[in-house]
């Protein structure tokens, strides 16, 4: 646990950005991709040609980056301070390994993805 | 340091414990115990988005597939599960964000608009990048 209280300021930089990014897209991209991306609404806009272009276009490419990977740094470090408030320091590597160990993985499988485009 | 003073017993303390009524118990609490839940359900729509986006790189079938499995009763109920807890999570840091402002009345200026201000205009901001976000997705303008 040493590294890890040890690079607490990296940890709060990655939290602080993925909590401002995701502020500002999560809710729009869960409404218009998740919730709303079968209906006729947008069937036009994220039909296959269009969400290809979006997405593979160098500015979609680190959109699509940036927000996934923030926002799994942020979650993790949420996640690891929710395990101390629930379970007390005995949870603490299981939070903070588990999140960041988790978050790592959600990095490397969004990057290797969004490039694999 | 001196020696007398290195070796002067620590102050006892008592161990650490849980404020009454937490986590859910006070409404204080509840908040701040909501406000970190968040991050699993906004973790798992990420990680519906970065498989949307891995099927959109295998072909049209895949894509068409992946967009019609999100839109099976299951899949879209724990997708509003997660829209709300990101909501929630948006316009909580949206209105928390306000105090920042009010952290500075002091020595330092005070805020330049009203704390209620203060709180709505970030989640104006929210709101307004929502809005575009859905009309370019949506293709609504081309």
């Amino acid at each position: 646990m040493k590294l890890i209280h040890k690079l607490e300021p990296l940890w709060w930089i990655l939290f602080g950005a993925g909590a401002f990014v995701l502020c500002f897209v999560l809710p729009a991209l869960i409404l218009g991709v998740l919730v709303l991306g079968d209906s006729s609404l947008m069937a036009d806009g994220l039909s296959y040609e269009r969400a290809l272009r979006l997405a593979s276009n160098p500015i979609g490419k680190l959109f699509l980056i940036v927000v996934p990977t923030l926002g799994f740094w942020h979650c993790a470090h949420h996640f690891r301070h929710l395990m101390l408030d629930f379970f007390g320091h005995a949870a603490a590597p299981i939070g903070a390994y588990g999140g960041y160990g988790l978050a790592l993985l959600g990095t490397i499988v969004t990057v290797s993805t969004v490039l694999a485009l | 340091m001196s020696a007398a003073h290195a070796t002067a017993p620590k102050t006892p303390t008592a161990p650490a414990r849980k404020p009454s009524g937490f986590p859910l118990g006070f409404y204080r609490y509840r908040n701040y115990t909501i406000f970190a839940f968040t991050s699993i359900p906004m973790a798992i729509s990420l990680a519906c988005l970065v498989i949307g986006v891995g099927a959109l790189g295998q072909g049209e079938e895949a894509w068409q597939a992946w967009l019609a499995r999100q839109a099976t009763p299951a899949f879209r109920a724990v997708h509003l599960f997660c829209l709300a807890f990101t909501l929630y999570f948006a316009i909580r840091f949206g209105w928390v964000g306000r105090k920042i402002g009010a952290g500075r009345i002091g020595p330092l200026p005070p805020p330049p608009l009203p704390l209620p201000l203060l709180g709505i205009a970030p989640i104006g901001g929210f709101v307004t990048v929502w809005l575009v976000l859905v009309v370019i997705l949506g293709g609504w303008l081309s």
